[in-house]
């Protein structure tokens, strides 16, 4: 454990953050994209967890403690709208969402 | 070097990451997903913050993980057909690792990670109010100096549950 | 003797308000009983408590709620001799008001939101009542004017109603606004906001004029003094027994009685204008309520007389004989909104006095309480207005002749309006169908009538059936002695029995037969006229430049030139770039905004 430092556990986190990023970026799927979304926000609590850690102060913990709050009641609002547009639009993709497209 | 245990939780948890990307199929990247969360909270326990690692299990591999498979299968989405699309994929990996390229750069200036080392952990105090692992230590942040977020937070989650009920209610009739 | 009976006191009315509310809006009939049980329980609670209160105690109870950033937010009661009649006025008509709702209101469909009204209503001005310091009167004051909105909009689907609802809302607005830098000042000066420790702390540094004028404001706006006594007569679109129990007996008293208990702040040039505006007001509001046609609104132009009198009184530094007047006042005017109401509703909900006439011999008892009161109101001797109006008068001649004549003039106005009302509406021959047909009302609206105005508005300045505890603060009943101030008296009560006569020439109005252009003087509205001019010709021409400002600003240069502009000259490529509709573009541009930015701070550019 000794030899686990700061930045090992920091570039776990940056390594996930970019995995859901990309994810992001490239899949098509509302739900799956979605899912990286929560990827990246889970990636930024391991990096305040660790900050926290080494600090040797709580703060950072609490704040993650909120984030899984916050985060818990965006997921369920993001659902249900996934549900709505899939009630309006009949698919789950984001392609399909180019209403405001100048064209 | 690293401890074997953090390489080992870290290479399951990219693992994780990338099958949660890279499968077409939605109830695969909701597997790959929960196998991350729980990377994570491994790694939550290696951090020793033993509570908040229960936590990520309990809330996000647990209820939010299954409130996403009960819309995957609500839902009915089929992964689609023809061919995998390699194109993508690659275009994919490609700008993973630039952005992951981006990271280490902004991370470690120096370019090598055992250089910027950082600083080892402190020893775990007695004193409640520098960093401590038990769910105690917690409530009594939450309760004395969060109280505010926490009641706020609290407030949100009645907000979260109004919305989804409202975005939830069928329309009434099509405009 | 200690405060848990206040707590029901002023608990009763909140439960019954949030039942009625909540519960029963769509059963009128069980909300109207709840709130009239409830009014007299409280009614009967409060008579418990003073008579336990001997003359001279004062009953305090504070306890804090909470803390705000370190600052201890408290509340309290402070049950002195002056809250100890308000309480009694409040508690004893309010409960005989709302049981003349009950028959007033009975074909009403929403009978369940007006009774949670009047419960809210109680429960305000209770707290007013009770309050031991400036922030919880400022609460309640507002709850006050809250409920002043809600019921003057009952009836919300006519077209008179809501504005006359927004216009007293509003106008209060302007009074409150110096009601809250008034207690910011005090905290500002004496580092406290309850009474007893302004009172010490006053004591000790006299106010500076400024913050007895700023409470003034407060006491302007609640009170309907000049120059925004402007909503009360419109506030009469309200149910007559709201006319009644807020905007004649309770809420424009409220003011009187704040200002009773902060008079220690009040500096003399303070003083002064209230005691100038008050006695100018009651002259002119008197001789206006002489050109009123409506029934109610002539009731309100009286009320603004007598709303000055009390500010005349509060000016010669005799609190007392404001809270005095104040009493009575509440006794008989209700008695005569109440009347009024059940000639309304003998009526068949017509207001106008010219299509009355000859109601005396067809509701006999509304007759017999209206004329009661309305004696009372012209301070016939040894009726309840007579003791405190000629008190007042007699303070103003050993003070101030100037305002010794304008409230001479006053009392001669009400002699005046009063009799030319009782003429129209009671005597000579009836004016419409409806006259002719007009029945008296049922006993839940007589009763009130009889209790209020053949006992209270005859035999209450006497200080018969007050609580000991009330009227030790008031000053000792008069007996009858030749003054001055009976002299005006007697004179306006001869020049009234003229007022019979000559109001009986004519079948319309004989004022305006005889004298066109003072009638029409008097009930042109001067001062809405004034306020119109003010938003018309100043207000309205400031907001257009603002308006045309954000046009040509913030829609035009931000909105068309710089939104709209910038893309324009980047052509055909901006719009796949930026305008793609796409979500992952957006994601791949807000991902590259947020690394530029990451990377400048950073420093890695």
């Amino acid at each position: 454990m000794e030899s686990t430092t700061l930045a090992h556990h920091l570039l776990l986190a940056a390594l996930v953050f970019c995995a859901g990023l990309t994810g992001v970026l490239v899949r098509r799927n509302l739900l799956v994209t979605y899912m990286c979304l929560e990827l990246m926000l889970a990636a930024t609590m391991l990096a305040l967890v660790a900050f926290s850690r080494f600090n040797g102060t709580m703060d950072g913990a609490v704040l993650v403690f909120f984030v899984i709050t916050v985060a818990a009641a965006e997921v369920a609002v993001g659902l249900a709208l996934i549900v709505a547009l899939f009630r309006r639009t009949g698919a789950v993709g984001s392609d399909r969402l180019d209403s405001l497209a100048d064209r | 070097m690293p401890d074997p245990l953090f390489v080992f939780i870290a290479a399951l948890t990219l693992g994780a990451c990338c099958l949660l990307v890279a499968s077409r199929n939605p109830v695969t990247s909701a597997m790959g997903m929960i196998l991350a969360l729980v990377g994570i909270a491994a790694e939550f326990f290696l951090l020793d913050a033993y509570f908040l690692g229960v936590l990520q299990v309990l809330v996000y591999a647990g209820a939010v993980m299954v409130l996403f498979l009960f819309i995957i299968m609500l839902l009915d989405v089929q992964p689609p057909g023809g061919a995998y699309p390699w194109k993508r994929a690659l275009a994919g990996g490609a700008a993973f690792l630039l952005l992951s390229a981006a990271a280490f750069a902004l991370l470690a200036p120096e370019g090598s990670l055992a250089k910027a080392a950082g600083p080892t952990p402190p020893e775990l105090a007695a004193n409640p109010e520098s960093y401590a692992t038990a769910a105690k230590a917690f409530g009594r942040s939450l309760y004395t100096k969060y109280m505010l977020p926490l009641q706020m937070a609290g407030l949100l989650l009645l907000l979260a549950l109004v919305g989804v009920v409202t975005l939830a209610k069928a329309p009434k009739s099509a405009d | 003797m200690d405060a848990h009976l206040l707590h029901w006191i002023l608990l009763l009315p909140l439960g019954s308000a949030a039942a009625c509310g909540l519960l029963l809006r769509r059963r009128g009939a069980a909300a109207g009983i709840l709130s009239i049980a409830t009014a007299f329980a409280v009614a009967g609670l409060a008579l418990a408590v003073l008579a336990g209160l001997a003359p001279g105690q004062t009953l305090a109870w504070q306890a804090e709620i909470g803390r705000l950033g370190g600052v201890p937010i408290r509340v309290g009661y402070l049950l002195d001799g002056h809250a100890a009649l308000m309480l009694f006025v409040v508690t004893f008509v309010g409960a005989w008001i709302h049981l003349f709702s009950w028959g007033y209101m009975r074909d009403d469909g929403a009978r369940g939101r007006f009774f949670g009204g009047l419960s809210l209503f109680m429960f305000a001005i209770l707290g007013i009542v009770l309050a031991d310091g400036l922030l919880m009167t400022f609460a309640f004051w507002e709850l006050v004017g809250f409920c002043s909105y809600l019921l003057i909009s009952h009836y919300f689907d006519t077209d008179f109603a809501p504005p006359a609802a927004n216009k007293a809302f509003i106008a209060n607005r302007v009074g409150d606004l110096g009601f809250i830098l008034g207690i910011a000042m005090c905290l500002a000066t004496y580092g406290a906001a309850d009474f007893a420790s302004l009172k010490a702390a006053a004591a000790a540094k006299p106010a500076p004029a400024l913050l007895g004028f700023l409470l003034l404001c407060g006491f302007i706006g609640k009170s309907a003094q000049f120059p925004l006594h402007v909503w009360l007569t419109d506030a009469m679109a309200g149910p007559t027994p709201v006319s009644a129990l807020i905007h004649a007996a309770t809420m424009v008293a409220a003011g009187v009685f704040l200002m009773a208990r902060v008079d220690f702040l009040l500096a003399p040039e303070v003083l002064q204008l209230c005691l100038w505006s008050g006695a100018a007001m009651a002259a002119l509001a008197g001789l206006c309520a002489l050109a009123q046609t409506d029934i109610k609104k002539s009731l309100a132009y009286s009320t603004l007389a007598h709303l000055g009198v009390m500010g005349a009184a509060l000016g010669l530094g005799r609190a007392d004989l404001a809270l005095l007047h104040m009493a009575m006042h509440a006794f008989f005017k209700a008695t005569l909104f109440l009347g009024a109401g059940s000639v309304i509703h003998g009526c068949h909900h017509g207001q106008d006095m010219l299509r009355m006439g000859g109601l005396a011999s067809r509701m006999r008892l509304t007759f017999a309480a209206f004329l009661a009161a309305t004696l009372s109101n012209c301070a016939l001797p040894f009726l309840a207005g007579w003791y405190s109006k000629d008190a007042i008068l007699e303070a103003a001649h050993g003070s101030s002749i100037g305002a010794f004549a304008l409230l001479a003039l006053a009392a001669v106005a009400t002699c005046l309006y009063s009799a030319r009302m009782i003429r129209l509406v009671f005597l000579g021959e009836a004016r419409s169908e409806e006259a002719r047909a007009a029945h008296e009302s049922p006993w839940t609206m007589t009763l009130p009538l009889v209790v209020l105005g053949l006992g209270y508005s005859i035999i209450a300045g006497t200080y018969l059936g007050l609580p000991a505890a009330a009227v030790h603060v008031l000053p000792k009943p008069m007996a009858f002695h030749l003054g001055a101030a009976s002299a005006v008296g007697l004179a306006a009560l001869l020049l009234g029995l003229g007022a019979l006569r000559f109001y009986g020439r004519s079948s319309g109005d004989a004022l305006r037969d005889a004298a066109p252009g003072a009638y029409r003087a008097l009930e042109r509205r001067w001062m809405d006229d004034a306020y119109g001019w003010w938003i018309d010709r100043v207000q309205q021409p400031a907001i257009e430049v603002l308006a045309f400002l954000d046009l040509a600003l913030v829609n035009g240069l931000a909105g068309k030139v710089l939104a709209g502009g910038i893309p324009a000259l980047l052509g055909a490529a901006s719009r796949r770039l930026f305008h793609a509709g796409s979500v992952r573009a957006n994601a791949a541009w807000f991902t590259a905004g947020a690394a530029l930015i990451a990377a400048l701070l950073l420093g890695a550019l």
